[in-house]
């Protein structure tokens, strides 16, 4: 007799069976146990124990539940990163949460369950799922606060959100009309039965998976919700939440729409040079950090995206190879830097904040102001960063697919980036009278981590020779 | 890893030199004396090592890949134990001295922490085993350099000296720099897995030939020749040594007269094989170079009345002879080194005395630099004007100085390749110039000693002047006893450098021609300057002289010309380009900021006009995909 349990089927749910037992026990804690650090502690383990049951994993790209859930090294890859990202706000986000942490925790840890299933999932039904979980966990993270203006923020985050659901689901429908399946390997290489129902649902799917990342047009949303959530949640928003849409949208549009490549192209270059240039542009007159910040994720959304207009337009296979690699390595460095920088505004003790309220802490404490320089360096792909070498193999990878004009256009838009990034170092260092800093350990460990690893990554280049064999599991045959 | 006590030789000053700095600023005193400490153990420890590898021609190698196919270390043998010990002592002697003659400076902290940055600079450039560390510590006492020569930069003299001699140096370093990048490109294209090792050329000199052939050599050679000129101050990249006397005395004696010029001697004398194995153009032009600038640099000197500067055209004029002596490698092979270095570690010890006389000097006359307004001193300092005395002899080369060995070496050594290459006409000028150089060496030796210690005293400073406390004359004592006794070394000198140095000999009436142009220069010097004569002499219609005092309009056509027509013409035109173009770059931010200000607009936290403006977006991209996708 063998139990369910020993099924190779279940095995590859343990992770996630793991953390929901954590989080269903974590819940059961808060009747007792009231101490905030206890929960990040908790949390933090058991998503480290959670990547250790992933790596466990004989990951030679098994497939389950038929097709629907594929284990292969490009999932996991971005299945551990997105772990790391919400490990590291479980780390940071101890400070600001007031009252029933055990809720925040158990639900940063539900959340984790729906982004490691959406990072092996090939179905559309089983990404919907999964990044509904997502949706809805984020939805409540964001409300924690339960002051107004989270509530705010929370709403409007919940009402668009909803809208972006209701696109996903008839999106779906549309596939499902045209191709015959959910499945999106097969339905990337199906006969066609309608392509204007294909073509809707390629809008569709574009509306509600490219709501999550930002994407003009659908960036509304983003910058009143980053603004008026906690500063952990807005930089779990901005990074984790975004680096999981962006590997929903490589799946569901490289390989669910293989055969419509030259719509994707076309897409995705439209929209790219549109977020791009509104991300950067909006961002250059903005006064309050965090919406600054908000417009300037926007614009690394759009440089993100790049990568899908490099691999549906160009048929070089070094293009492709780079392009996933910057893809996967822009992610990874993105959470660090943009993350680390939303965590940098713990340190004003304000609700607004505004850029000119950083003046003074370059002097009260350099380490502090440093980190966020580097980020912010980062951030706008000034060498020796690991941001820089991201956008490098980025706009390599433009070139090497002959989409120049795309390099060139956004070339431009990282030099018109500096502006505001240097407003703020430059800001930092000006001597003020201001005391409302926070500059206990805890807020300066978490950027001086993010500052860190945004230098350290720059290592991680000299693995693009190994990359070939991860590549292929994008689900794309290679 | 071979971390021995010889590192710590270039080591211990640079460890003293931040220390110094900090402990001065508490304590004014320590400065100095940690310094001056650090020296004198990086000297003890050079004594050590000399004592060591004496009996041993096999030289200390050790080194470490840096990067690339570069190699960086340490590599001894006894041409550079020979520049350890003179760089170690004679700076540990300006550093002793220094603590008086700057016992009033504010700053003197910084004073001290940057010449022992410099000693360190220095002793490490001597010991580097690559051409790329030897660069790199290059330019390290070229920055000591500008910094000390700008050390009282609220003179405004000093400030633009210290930038002049920064960047006529630097036109030297670009040509070196080119040459290590040639020698570089060129010996990895065969292969060779560390072409800048010092070691490597001076014993492999045959595969560098066989694998870039002769002809490059000469150009590596040529472009090795301009570093060594513009560091060493040699024609025509001379003209930053006299300015450089804006800076304090000691340092004009450390660094402008003593040591880093003649890093540029060092650098020939370290790739020597180079010249030898070259084409005949190459070590033809460090003999011509050397002989004319010794001749040029003290004509000059004569006609020139600061009593620095005319030691600064004396310096120029004697490192001419230390090039001229290595340009004859290819006559007398690496004997050449011998006779070169031995004028070096000659010239380093009376020149350091001369200048630290001067420090005295000036410092009882207020920094009144003038020789004409000085007279009478050898009765009102008797002390210091005595080593003044000293160092002028030897600085005349009068017998039995250390000079007269060392410099009449190396003109005998020219007239013998006059005599080598079958009396050719062209082989002739070298000796013709040096022997000249020294009629100009007496004329203006004599000129400023006489103008100094006899006669009246001809301002009311000098008239009051008195000798320091004989105490901080000892270092002076000490050099100015050298500068009479180091002749009784010179073949022990020769042979511990190259062993079986060529020792040349010639007929009686070429081998005094040198002392005689001596004696003619004192004549003609006692007739005029030792009594009033020269007051009544008018000079200054006179279009030689006019010539000469205008140092041959050499400097005025790099700072005139040069500077101020072609090079600040193309900057001006440069900035105006680049105003113009930071003036767009500012329309387009401002521009942009319009821009932003309006898309900004559009986040009016109502979610009615979102979702408005999403439908619409969506639209609009469902058109243009109609239009571009090709449905």
């Amino acid at each position: 007799m063998t139990f369910v349990l020993y099924s190779p089927l279940l095995k590859t749910l343990y992770p996630e069976i793991f953390l929901g037992l954590v989080a269903f026990g974590m819940l059961m804690m808060g009747r007792r146990v009231h101490n905030r650090s206890v929960y990040s502690v908790l949390s933090i383990v058991s998503m480290f124990i959670a990547m250790m049951l992933l790596l466990a994993f004989d990951y030679g790209s098994t497939s389950f539940f038929g097709g629907a859930f594929v284990v292969n090294k490009f999932g996991l890859y971005f299945a551990i990163i997105l772990l790391i990202s919400s490990a590291y706000i479980a780390f940071s986000a101890g400070t600001r949460i007031e009252h029933d942490p055990e809720i925040f925790f158990a639900i940063l840890l539900f959340v984790d369950i729906a982004m490691i299933i959406a990072s092996f999932s090939l179905n559309l039904i089983f990404i919907f799922i999964a990044f509904e979980g997502i949706s809805i966990g984020t939805y409540i993270l964001s409300a924690h606060g339960k002051t107004r203006r989270n509530l705010e923020a929370s709403a409007k985050y919940f009402f668009t959100g909803v809208i972006a659901t209701g696109f996903i689901v008839m999106g779906s429908s549309f596939y499902y009309l045209s191709t015959g399946t959910f499945d999106l390997i097969s339905g990337g290489t199906a006969t066609i039965a309608s392509k204007p129902a294909l073509l809707l649902a390629l809008i569709f799917l574009f509306v509600g998976f490219g709501f999550k990342l930002a994407l003009v047009p659908l960036q509304q949303w983003a910058v009143d919700a980053y603004d008026g959530t906690d500063n952990a949640v807005s930089a779990f928003l901005s990074s984790g939440t975004k680096v999981l849409a962006f590997l929903v949208l490589l799946r569901v549009f490289l390989v669910g729409f293989a055969g419509l490549s030259n719509d994707v192209f076309y897409l995705f270059t439209i929209v790219s040079i549109i977020t791009m240039t509104y991300g950067n542009f909006a961002a250059l007159s903005e006064t309050n950090f965090k919406r600054m910040l908000a417009y300037s994720s926007i614009a690394q959304a759009g440089y993100l995206i790049l990568v899908l207009t490099v691999v549906s337009g160009s048929s070089s296979q070094l293009a492709f190879t780079l392009a996933i690699f910057a893809a996967m390595y822009y992610s990874l460095v993105y959470i660090f830097m943009k993350g680390g920088s939303f965590l940098a505004s713990n340190a004003v003790n304000k609700d607004k904040i505004e850029i000119d309220d950083f003046s003074g802490i370059g002097l009260k404490s350099p380490l502090f102001a440093i980190s966020l320089a580097i980020m912010l360096f980062a951030l706008a792909g000034i060498p020796p960063t690991a941001g820089f070498f991201a956008k490098y193999y980025l706009f390599l990878a433009l070139i090497s697919g002959h989409l120049w004009y795309l390099a060139v256009i956004g070339i431009l838009n990282s030099a018109i980036s500096v502006f505001y990034y240097l407003k703020v170092v430059v800001v930092m260092f000006r001597p003020s009278e201001h005391e409302h800093f926070n500059l206990s350990k805890k807020v300066v460990i978490p950027v001086l981590i993010g500052a860190i690893l945004s230098i350290a990554l720059s290592f991680l280049i000299f693995g693009y020779p190994n990359i070939s064999g991860i590549v292929s599991g994008l689900g794309i045959g290679v | 890893m071979v971390f021995s006590y010889y590192w710590f030789i270039f080591l211990t000053p640079l460890i003293a030199a931040p220390i110094a700095e900090i402990v001065g600023k508490r304590i004014k005193n320590a400065a100095g004396w940690i310094a001056s400490l650090a020296i004198a153990i990086s000297l003890a420890l050079s004594i050590v090592l000399w004592l060591s590898l004496r009996g041993t021609s096999t030289p200390i190698h050790n080194s470490y890949r840096w990067f690339g196919y570069i190699d960086a270390g340490i590599y001894v043998d006894h041409l550079t134990i020979i520049m350890l010990l003179m760089v170690s002592f004679v700076s540990l002697m300006i550093h002793l001295f220094a603590n008086y003659y700057m016992k009033d400076d504010p700053r003197k902290n910084l004073y001290f922490a940057e010449t022992a940055l410099f000693t360190s600079g220095m002793l490490g450039l001597v010991m580097s085993s690559n051409l790329l560390e030897f660069f790199l510590f290059w330019e390290l006492v070229g920055l000591c350099s500008y910094l000390l020569i700008g050390f009282w930069f609220f003179k405004p003299n000093a400030s633009s000296a210290a930038k002049k001699a920064f960047i006529v140096t630097r036109v030297g370093d670009l040509l070196f720099i080119i040459g290590l990048a040639v020698l570089y490109s060129t010996l990895t294209a065969k292969g060779v897995t560390n072409p800048l090792s010092i070691p490597f050329i001076v014993n492999h000199i045959s595969t560098i030939v066989s694998d870039i052939g002769a002809q490059n050599l000469t150009i590596i050679g040529l472009l090795f020749l301009g570093g060594a000129a513009g560091k060493s101050a040699q024609f025509p990249l001379h003209v930053w040594i006299p300015d450089s006397m804006e800076g304090p005395t000691t340092v004009s004696a450390l660094i402008h007269a003593a040591t880093m010029v003649t890093a540029g001697v060092y650098l020939i004398a370290r790739i020597l094989p180079i010249y030898a194995n070259a084409t005949y153009v190459a070590p033809d032009a460090v003999l011509y170079i050397g002989a004319f600038t010794a001749v040029f640099a003290g004509t000059i000197g004569i006609a020139v009345n600061d009593i620095k500067r005319i030691l600064a055209y004396s310096t120029i004029s004697q490192i001419g002879y230390m090039m001229a002596a290595l340009g004859m490698v290819s006559t007398f092979g690496d004997s050449v080194i011998g006779y070169s270095m031995y004028h070096v570690v000659v010239h380093a010890v009376f020149k350091a005395l001369l200048f630290m006389v001067a420090a005295v000097i000036l410092l009882t006359l207020m920094e009144l630099r003038d020789v004409r307004k000085m007279g009478g001193l050898w009765r009102r300092m008797p002390w210091t004007i005595t080593l003044f005395f000293i160092g002028s002899i030897t600085l005349a080369a009068i017998p039995p100085t250390a000079a007269y060995f060392s410099k009449d070496t190396i003109i005998d050594v020219a007239y013998n390749f006059y005599a080598l290459h079958g009396f050719a006409f062209w082989a002739l000028w070298p000796w013709v110039f040096l022997v000249l150089g020294a009629l100009t060496t007496a004329l203006y030796t004599f000129r400023m000693f006489f103008l100094v210690a006899l006669g009246k005293p001809r301002s009311k400073l000098a008239a009051e002047a008195k000798d320091p406390p004989k105490v901080v004359l000892i270092p002076l004592m000490i050099l100015a006893f050298l500068s009479l006794t180091l002749g009784i070394i010179q073949y022990r000198f020769y042979d511990f450098i190259t062993p079986h140095t060529i020792v040349v000999s010639l007929p009686l009436l070429e081998k005094y021609t040198p002392l005689t142009m001596v004696v003619v220069g004192l004549i003609i010097t006692l007739a005029l300057y030792a009594t009033t004569k020269w007051q009544r002499m008018n000079l200054s219609r006179n279009p030689l002289y006019k010539l000469v005092r205008a140092k041959f309009f050499l400097d005025a056509l790099y700072t005139r010309v040069i500077a101020e027509r072609v090079i600040l013409g193309l900057s001006s035109g440069v900035s105006r380009i680049e105003s113009g173009f930071s003036r767009s770059v500012e329309g387009t931010g401002k521009g942009a900021m319009g821009f932003g200000s309006i898309l900004r607009k559009i986040e009016n936290g109502v979610v009615e006009y979102y979702f408005v403006f999403l439908i619409a977006g969506v639209a609009i991209l469902m058109l243009l995909l109609e239009i571009y996708g090709g449905i």
